[in-house]
């Protein structure tokens, strides 16, 4: 039968009876068409299989829908030691420039900035890196523990990179660093949820 | 276990920097944590404490070392992937003996590329023979369409042309 729209020729039209936007032959359609507005004279399926409110993906047996701690986690390490030695090199510069200041252009001068840049680049990606593996690590281990995965896992974590982070200072660095880790992984989970709290849905994990 | 499933390529990048700054900074941890223990003032709290000064202090170094030499061979891999258009052992092999040489710049460069492609050549063919002895337990042989070691993708999507 005429299920697909481009074999339709002109004489297939009268089996839907006038050429109007209603669809008065409605005994000819084959499927039950009950409650539903017209959508098209060419529809001969029951607009209500067409609706989809479950998932758009199909996901294998075992997998789930987002991405989890694990497998974020060397991405999210890398992407902070990257940005730990972009931020250090471009410090390193501007350190290196202001202490030659004095100094003409010369190898000096050039090895001096050189090894400034490459210094604070090197310190500064391992400490982000650094910083990024405990947060991963400490994420990954409260996910297991809890069996759950949600916002308060992110700021727990945070927290508790900042404490053992600054438990060298002892017990006030401590408590220091797990008050900025807390802000700044607040921050991090009320800047993920920014559209929830506002009533739409999120758009990202 | 899950499917193994490796970046598409300029992701692949900050991928491999964070999987070889984990394994330089765990590693060296552990090590720096024995080196510390022993060459601290007897006691066990000296030598905790020794343990942990060295853990801090070099653990990171480490770390960020193994992440250049993790970031720098992605690169050059993923640059030979996008100038040859293929993606075999080859890649990987060449970017080992690149990255060696770059990273040892001012000092024995030959020696050093040598080293790297040694290295890689060993990783990747250990690589092969495991994929090799894997799909051998299947008896359909060749016309069998899907890799069953969960190994590198990268490497492997052309082995076909190897056979």
């Amino acid at each position: 039968t005429c299920n697909d729209p481009g074999s339709r020729s002109a004489g297939g039209f009268g089996l839907f009876g006038s050429a109007g936007p209603q669809y008065s032959k409605t005994e000819l359609a084959g499927v039950p068409l009950t409650g539903m507005s017209p959508l098209s004279p060419y529809l001969n399926v029951d607009p209500r299989y067409l609706i989809q409110n479950t998932d758009e993906f199909i996901l294998p047996t075992g997998a789930n829908k987002t991405r989890g701690r694990f497998e974020l986690a060397f991405f999210t390490i890398g992407g902070c030691c990257i940005t730990g030695a972009v931020f250090g090199a471009v410090n390193g510069l501007r350190m290196g420039l202001s202490e030659t200041r004095n100094m003409a252009w010369s190898k000096p001068r050039n090895v001096q900035i050189l090894n400034m840049v490459t210094r604070q680049g090197a310190t500064w990606a391992n400490t982000l890196g650094s910083l990024a593996l405990l947060y991963s690590a400490f994420g990954v281990i409260i996910e297991k523990a809890r069996g759950a995965e949600d916002d308060l896992n992110t700021i727990a974590a945070g927290t508790l990179t900042g404490v053992l982070y600054k438990s060298p200072g002892g017990l006030r660095g401590a408590a220091r660093g797990g008050l900025v880790g807390l802000t700044l992984s607040g921050l991090y989970a009320f800047y993920n949820n920014w559209d929830h709290l506002k009533g739409s849905s999120p758009t990202r994990y | 276990m899950e499917e193994y499933a490796r970046e598409p390529c300029p992701w692949r990048i900050v991928d491999d920097c964070g999987g070889a700054f984990t394994m330089g900074a765990i590693g060296g941890g552990i090590f720096q944590a024995v080196k510390g223990f022993r060459n601290s003032p007897s006691g066990i709290n000296h030598r905790m404490r020794g343990s942990l000064t060295a853990i801090r202090t070099r653990a990171p170094q480490l770390g960020g070392s193994f992440a250049v030499w993790g970031g720098l061979f992605s690169m050059i891999d993923c640059g030979l992937v996008k100038v040859r258009g293929k993606e075999d052992p080859w890649n990987s092999i060449t970017s080992g003996a690149m990255t060696g040489a770059i990273l040892a710049a001012r000092m024995a460069m030959v020696g050093s590329a040598a080293m790297g492609g040694i290295l890689l050549a060993l990783i990747e063919g250990a690589g092969i023979l495991l994929t090799r002895f894997a799909s051998a337990q299947f008896p359909t042989g060749p016309q069998f369409a899907e890799e069953p070691a969960p190994m590198p993708a990268s490497s492997f999507g052309d082995y076909r042309q190897f056979q």
